[in-house]
């Protein structure tokens, strides 16, 4: 083969490569981040420089997304996971992989448990890879003020050795979305509702790329409660110092306003895994087991089929032989 | 001729008798015990004892009058069966006169007047044969004798615990245990323990080995505190015994212990000496001890069965011994119940499992001979245990339990169990179950498949429940490399393809996912080749311009897989 042949070879290959390059970025793009979502998975840390790539696609899926986003039966809802990321594990153990079932998670991913830079990093991957199969919606522990309090600021700076991961997260808590909404019919939100919001069209016109403030709507959204009993109707103080305590007619008058048949929350722990209120109007889900390693409940999941059948699907903790050994790395200042 | 006419002569009287004794009239059969005598003397003393004797003591009547004459006879047939020497030889038939409950024929003074004098008469007999036969008579003498007698009859037995022959011994210790039975606590405690003691210690370990009899019958009789006093020394050097054939009698015989010593007797005592028989140097002695194990374990707690017993029942199943295993796979599962559901999957099935692998055929036909009557009903149990793991754990055994129980069995008693599984509401479990049909396929062969498993999952496809749908995708993508092209061709494609325009976007991309594992399997032969252009490349290009991104990205993975085999391929060629 003369010199020349070999550079008309070399440069057909260059051109076939050039051709189908934008496919193929795009497939290897994948693959990176499927790898990525392997290597979480076995609850390996990623890169800082993997972080920085993640958060950056990260933000421009999530920027598009409505601050009630509108998701598709057959879909999964689960509450708060808190770090528990052998728990997470066992969530999809019982209700298959994203993709292949389609989640909903209502917030709080971050604090408490000892894995909340894993877990969140997980359900950010799969965010990434799978935006349609994934829904993330923003829960009271997506904050700076509150993650600094309870574990996942000093989680970060234990296991990266500074604060910019804590910051390159706190800057995506910022565009996760408030709310959710299923088929037209569900409403999902972290905490619950606000005495200021009668309609879905005001939670879409907040702005929510901000840190979560101490009052208002959005605060509302992330930190009410629902609160059943006979000598209470409508709105009081919440004892958490941020939202409000709702009765069973706030629940009734919004769904009603909106055309809607249920709202599925989070935000409190439950024994039993979920509790429905108000005649089945209001449901409560939580999807971590034995909540701070110590609380002794289990967790459920919601599945929701295409035709909005609701199934609970109750789950312990991880048993010990399916975590491995917390490992801990040294920040740099102790060498 | 001569002889034999001799022969015929000489069986006549026998021939005669024996009908007489089988008429229906009591008179006749009277008659014909009347002439015993006659007869045995015509017989000659050698015949007498060889033939007649062992006849009459396995023909006792029901007609009390006959028996009181057989009695009668009895009594004075010891000259006609050669003298004193073989006095012993009347003793069987005599022995079964006196265990009958007519008071006519076991009269006190009949027995005072007869039995008694015969017995000591026995007892005092020179040879050791007729020692040794009194011993067996001394049981329903006692219980029949005066209180004077008795007395001297308790002498009497002690004096056989220390005769010179061994046989006598041996016929004592035999014996004991039935002497025990009717002895009052009082002379247990003073005569029979002693002897007890004595010949627990014999030099002989035939005779030792006679004495675990008399323990449990002795312990039978006792108080806790008395067991403790005289029992628990001799129990101790019995489960060490030098010789294996008292440990293999005390292993053989551990859970009458067990009943009759009580509870303190076992958690201190019995608990360690069983885990040392199940330790045994000796086969004889383990196979032993593996019959006991749920026998005992009844007996105690489920924490002391988890730390000490089933660690040696582990060790037992790879036993070098087959017998040992065979043995325990014939007990093992009378544990089940024993041990609760939890403990069951964690630490008894996987003995279950390796004896079902076992490579002895006995041990392996043991097992499963007990699996319907104790495993099968635990398996159907803990197929559907709230705990998911559970069931997942069950469903690991399935397929070794299949290869095992053969296809009809397996059909009757675990296929509706297998296919409720791919219903289950744990993904994990569905999965399990999924290839489960898998491994079912390759043991049980793909015609099987064909007729049993696919056609329900296939029905599973149409199904409202977009779920089971989802879940007909997994379980015919993971059986697919297992079956045959034309069982892809002819069920698994038309299944696939009609997925193809399902409204939900994940079973859409499942679709195309599938292709992908179908397109290398069709390719396999000319025949099913075809299919891809004229199906699988047609249902793929729709899939590429799906609305939905993943759909659209596993087509194009899917697609791209297919072409660069066939890139391959072409050059492959070349």
């Amino acid at each position: 083969m003369g010199n020349s042949d070999l550079d008309r070879f070399v440069g057909s290959q260059h051109v076939l490569t050039l051709r189908v390059s934008s496919e193929l970025f795009e497939l290897i793009k994948r693959i990176n981040f499927c790898r990525q979502i392997e290597k979480i998975r076995n609850c390996e840390l990623i890169t800082e420089g993997e972080v920085r790539r993640l958060c950056a696609k990260a933000y421009e899926i999530l920027i598009e997304e409505s601050n009630v986003q509108r998701v598709d039966a057959p879909v999964t809802i689960c509450g708060d996971i808190h770090g528990q990321f052998y728990d997470l594990m066992e969530l999809f153990r019982v209700g298959d992989d994203c993709p292949k079932t389609n989640y909903l998670f209502l917030g709080d991913f971050v604090d408490r448990g000892y894995y909340s830079v894993e877990t969140f990093f997980l359900l950010l991957a799969l965010k990434v890879r799978y935006p349609d199969r994934i829904t993330l919606i923003r829960g009271n522990h997506e904050s700076r003020q509150i993650t600094q309090v309870y574990g996942f600021y000093d989680e970060c700076v234990r296991k990266y050795g500074t604060a910019d991961v804590w910051n390159l997260c706190c800057d995506i808590f910022d565009l996760i979305s408030l709310a959710a909404i299923i088929d037209d019919r569900i409403f999902c939100v972290h905490g619950g509702l606000s005495p200021t919001i009668q309609v879905l069209d005001q939670i879409k016109n907040l702005d929510r790329m901000q840190e979560v403030p101490h009052d208002g709507p959005m605060c509302d959204l992330l930190w009410s409660d629902p609160y059943d009993s006979s000598d209470m109707d409508g709105w009081s103080l919440s004892p958490r110092g941020a939202g409000f305590l709702f009765g069973g007619d706030a629940v009734a008058s919004f769904l009603h306003m909106n055309d809607l048949e249920l709202i599925a929350r989070a935000h409190q722990l439950v024994m039993e895994g979920y509790k429905l209120m108000f005649g089945e109007t209001l449901v409560t889900v939580w999807s971590a087991p034995n909540y701070c390693y110590r609380c002794g409940n289990v967790a459920a999941i919601l599945e929701l089929d295409d035709q909005l059948n609701q199934t609970y699907k109750i789950f312990d903790a991880a048993t010990e032989e399916n975590r491995v050994p917390v490992k801990t790395i040294l920040p740099d200042y102790f060498l | 001729m001569n002889t034999e006419m001799e022969n015929e002569d000489s069986l006549y009287p026998i021939a005669v008798l024996l009908d007489e004794l089988r008429a229906e009239d009591v008179n006749y059969r009277l008659n014909a015990i009347r002439r015993l005598s006659t007869i045995a003397l015509a017989l000659g003393v050698e015949r007498t004892r060889d033939e007649l004797v062992p006849f009459l003591e396995e023909s006792i009547d029901d007609e009390d009058e006959v028996l009181l004459a057989l009695a009668d006879e009895l009594g004075n047939f010891v000259e006609y069966a050669g003298g004193k020497e073989y006095a012993h030889l009347i003793l069987g038939p005599l022995e079964n006169l006196a265990a009958v409950e007519e008071t006519l024929v076991r009269d006190k003074q009949q027995i005072e007047t007869y039995y008694i004098p015969l017995v000591k008469r026995l007892s005092e007999g020179e040879w050791f044969t007729n020692r040794t036969s009194a011993c067996g008579l001394y049981a329903t003498a006692y219980k029949n004798a005066t209180v004077a007698t008795q007395i001297e009859l308790r002498t009497a037995f002690k004096r056989f615990c220390s005769d010179d022959t061994p046989m006598v011994r041996r016929a004592a210790a035999k014996n004991l245990a039935a002497m025990a039975k009717e002895i009052s606590k009082e002379h247990i405690i003073s005569d029979i323990i002693p002897t007890f003691i004595k010949l627990s210690q014999d030099e002989q370990d035939s005779v030792r080995v006679l004495t675990v009899e008399d323990l449990i019958s002795i312990a039978e009789t006792l108080s806790l505190d008395e067991i403790k006093t005289y029992l628990l020394t001799p129990l101790r050097s019995m489960v060490s015994d030098k010789s294996w054939r008292v440990r293999y009698m005390i292993a053989e015989n551990f859970v009458r212990i067990t009943k009759a010593v009580g509870e303190e007797i076992i958690r201190d005592e019995l608990v360690l000496a069983f885990v040392r028989l199940m330790k045994d140097n000796e086969a004889e002695v383990k196979t032993a001890a593996s019959s006991q194990v749920p026998g005992f374990a009844q007996y105690i707690d489920k924490q002391t069965i988890l730390i000490h017993i089933m660690p040696c029942v582990k060790e037992l199943v790879t036993d070098t011994s087959q017998h040992v295993r065979a043995s325990l796979a014939t007990q093992i599962s009378g544990l089940a119940p024993i041990l609760g559901k939890e403990a069951t999957t964690e630490h008894l099935l996987p003995l279950f499992l390796q004896l079902l692998k076992d490579e002895s055929p006995d041990v392996r036909l043991n097992i499963i001979s007990k699996l319907e009557q104790s495993l099968l009903p635990a398996i159907v149990e803990l197929a559907e245990d709230k705990q998911w793991r559970v069931r997942l754990a069950i469903i690991d055994y399935i397929p070794l339990l299949a290869s095992q129980l053969g296809v009809s069995f397996f059909d009757e008693k675990l296929g509706s169990l297998c296919m409720s599984w791919l219903r289950d509401h744990v993904y994990s479990i569905r999965e399990a179950a999924t290839m489960n049909l898998k491994k079912l396929t390759e043991v049980f062969g793909v015609d099987w498949a064909k007729n049993t498993i696919i056609p329900k999952v296939l029905s599973m496809g149409s199904h409202p429940n977009y779920l089971y749908r989802m879940t007909t995708i997994f379980a015919i993508t993971t059986m697919a490399p297992a079956v045959t092209p034309e069982v892809i061709r002819d069920y698994i494609l038309p299944t696939v393809n009609n997925l193809v325009t399902d409204p939900i976007p994940n079973i859409r991309f499942n679709v195309a996912k599938s292709y992908e594992v179908l397109i290398p399997v069709l390719k396999q032969s000319q025949e099913t080749g075809i299919l891809l252009d004229t199906q699988v490349k047609p249902a793929l290009d729709k899939l590429k311009e799906d609305m939905d991104a993943d759909v659209k990205y596993f087509a194009e993975r899917a697609f791209l897989a297919e072409s660069e085999r066939s890139l391959l391929d072409t050059y492959g060629k070349r």
